[in-house]
């Protein structure tokens, strides 16, 4: 079995193991942050609802059409602030990372997207109604009128159709038939889209012509937006890049479809990241360096090495088997918080199915002594339980017990049963658990019934 | 995700301490709160001696409005007494589109009132603004002041008719 050049899993005990990173990044904010934050969100939400309601008067409610345009306007404030808490989300803020956790964000990015949308849909059709109304003309005279006689209407317009596209191709339905590549294409048109429609707001939006001092909120919360976003999904991206010069050393297979990337970089030593973490990663040649994928490590950095492990599910994970020595690369991250520094419990289980034995590798090297770690892996075959001898080995000198669940779903499942056999003392453990998104939450949703605290339940999972 | 069970509340606590939080500001700054209508100028004078005043109607908040000198118009001069003047205020930019009034007086009093210069940024603001117009001419001869209500739904519109008549009574009696 193959281990990483530097270091092979059973040269050093755990214990002996590098200082830790100088920062820890991974380390949970504290809850009065996450309150302010939430709470600030609230305050958000509640002065962009007040906007609305203050600047429409009682005669313009009860004029014709008054009612169809507050709802408009209503519809239109709240659906852009609900737009912008979405960006937020994803903007790769440390912050927002620690505290919801990689997958977590995206759950709740997924979940709150069709308010923005369907409000801001509302928005175009309750004005369009409103004026029609007002002006006792047909429905699409107004639509016509609109786009061409409104300030900044049409491509209003034009970035509102840019959205619904970008958020109908993010459906699960058609998702799961669009390539990651396409999808992630028309998926970056929100950001223009929420740019076209800017515009519009300020030149005629009731709540800012003639109000100077909502103007320059408005220009402070977007340039922030705009700038958290720049720095923490570009800016910060290039300069770790440029600092790390990451590149490819070996590519060597672990398994079936699955191959290890070996990168090399320097000042990896600065590099805080965790056990259990991962990057994204951008392999700057021709076809691939315009996306980037998350992959986890699969061992602690060592510097001047680190080490990815991939399994073939797509076009852009083949094409990472072929990558040659030398190719350069970009990394966004580390990210996810499926690490010791969320650990409740002193005792741990990790329990992993498929490639999620990667993050599982990564953590158990960092997990702090005393963790006493079981360990299941699972998988449908022998030889698709890749890094297995590694993995055995870290157990073995971190005291713990390492078991193989090795069938399909329907000869070996992970039940209450099995899970309390293997692991007697299951209350008094973390579970940390890796894999597919089905298997991670059947798992999780395993746990929480069996008892555990959701604080003591982590999971990381790998989308496909 | 963890300890994010009273997210929803803190949100809500969130949410409702804004939503007053603007209102408060809002009723603290003078402007009026979903009201039908309000007095554009509280001018002091009853008759057509309008105010003295440099500044045409007191700020009203909204300030975004440049007016430029009112200019003489037409032929008329200034002769003191019977003759009739006529003046086109200043063109008031009332945020959805600008505005100019002609003032004509006649022995004393405002004869007539007509909009000057109209426009708009887009036709709900024209179709606004010329159903406002009407009535703040009525109301303009009525009050022989800028003493008037502003046309309800129409605030920005009665605004910058009020500033553009107060330029021209300015201009008359300069």
């Amino acid at each position: 079995m193959s281990t990483m050049p530097a270091r092979s899993g059973s040269r050093r005990r755990p214990a002996d193991r590098r200082p830790p990173p100088q920062c820890e990044p991974a380390a949970q904010p504290r809850p009065a942050l996450v309150q302010a934050a939430l709470a600030i969100v609230g305050v958000g939400l509640g002065a962009i609802t007040a906007l609305a309601i203050t600047t429409e008067t009682r005669a313009e409610f009860t004029a014709a059409g008054g009612a169809a345009t507050f709802a408009g306007s209503l519809t239109g404030l709240v659906g852009t602030y609900l737009a912008l808490v979405m960006v937020l989300l994803v903007s790769r803020m440390p912050f927002v990372e620690r505290v919801l956790g990689h997958d977590g964000l995206l759950r709740w990015h997924r979940r709150l997207a069709p308010w923005p949308i369907s409000l801001l849909v509302a928005h175009a059709v309750f004005i369009t109604v409103g004026y029609a109304q007002a002006a006792r003309w047909g429905l699409w005279h107004q639509v016509g009128v609109l786009l061409a006689h409104y300030p900044d209407v049409l491509i209003a317009t034009l970035g509102l159709g840019l959205m619904c596209l970008a958020g109908a191709i993010s459906i699960r339905a058609i998702r799961r038939r669009v390539r990651r590549e396409v999808w992630w294409s028309v998926h970056l048109c929100m950001y223009l889209a929420l740019a076209l429609s800017f515009a519009h707001v300020l030149a005629i939006g009731p709540a800012f012509v003639g109000h100077p001092l909502t103007q320059a909120v408005w220009w402070a919360i977007w340039l922030a937006t705009a700038g958290l976003v720049l720095g923490y999904r570009i800016g910060l991206p290039v300069v770790r890049s440029l600092r790390h010069r990451l590149q490819v050393v070996e590519v060597r297979p672990e398994g079936p479809g699955v191959v290890s990337v070996i990168c090399s970089g320097q000042h990896l030593e600065k590099l805080a990241v965790s056990g259990g973490q991962f990057f994204c990663w951008r392999f700057l040649v021709k076809g691939m360096w315009w996306q980037s994928h998350p992959y986890s490590l699969s061992a602690l950095p060592q510097p001047p090495h680190l080490r990815l492990t991939v399994k073939n599910s797509g076009d852009h994970s083949a094409a990472v088997a072929r990558l040659r020595p030398g190719t350069k690369i970009v990394i966004e991250g580390p990210y996810g918080t499926f690490t010791r520094h969320f650990q409740q419990h002193r005792r741990v289980v990790l329990i992993a199915a498929g490639i999620g034995v990667t993050a599982l590798r990564a953590l158990l090297e960092d997990l702090p002594r005393g963790s006493q770690p079981v360990v299941i892996l699972r998988a449908s075959q022998p030889e698709d339980l890749v890094l297995g001898s590694e993995v055995r080995s870290l157990v073995k000198h971190a005291h713990g017990w390492y078991h193989e669940l090795i069938g399909s779903r329907e000869e070996v499942s992970i039940n209450g049963r099995t899970l309390r056999q293997l692991v007697p003392d299951l209350d008094r453990r973390d579970v940390f658990v890796c894999g597919p998104e089905g298997f991670v939450t059947g798992v999780a949703d395993l746990a929480r019934w069996l008892g555990i605290a959701d604080e003591a339940i982590h999971h990381e999972a790998f989308a496909l | 995700m963890k300890g994010m069970k009273r997210a929803p509340a803190l949100v809500a606590a969130g949410a409702i301490t804004g939503f007053t939080g603007i209102l408060i500001a809002h009723a603290g700054a003078g402007v009026p709160l979903a009201a039908g209508s309000h007095p554009l100028a509280a001018g002091p004078n009853g008759s057509a001696g309008p105010a003295t005043s440099a500044t045409p109607t007191a700020g009203s908040g909204s300030g975004s409005g440049k007016s430029n000198p009112a200019r003489r118009h037409k032929s008329s001069g200034p002769a003191p007494g019977g003759g009739a003047h006529s003046v086109v205020g200043s063109t008031v930019n009332f945020g959805y589109g600008t505005i100019a009034v002609r003032v004509t007086v006649a022995g004393g009093r405002i004869a007539s009132v007509s909009v000057a210069r109209l426009s708009t940024l887009e036709p709900t603001s024209q179709q606004i603004s010329s159903q406002a117009i009407p009535v703040l001419r009525s109301e303009v001869l009525a009050a022989q002041s800028v003493s008037i209500n502003a046309v309800s739904g129409a605030t920005y519109t009665s605004e910058g008719y009020a500033r553009s008549v107060q330029a021209a009574l300015d201009a008359l009696h300069a």
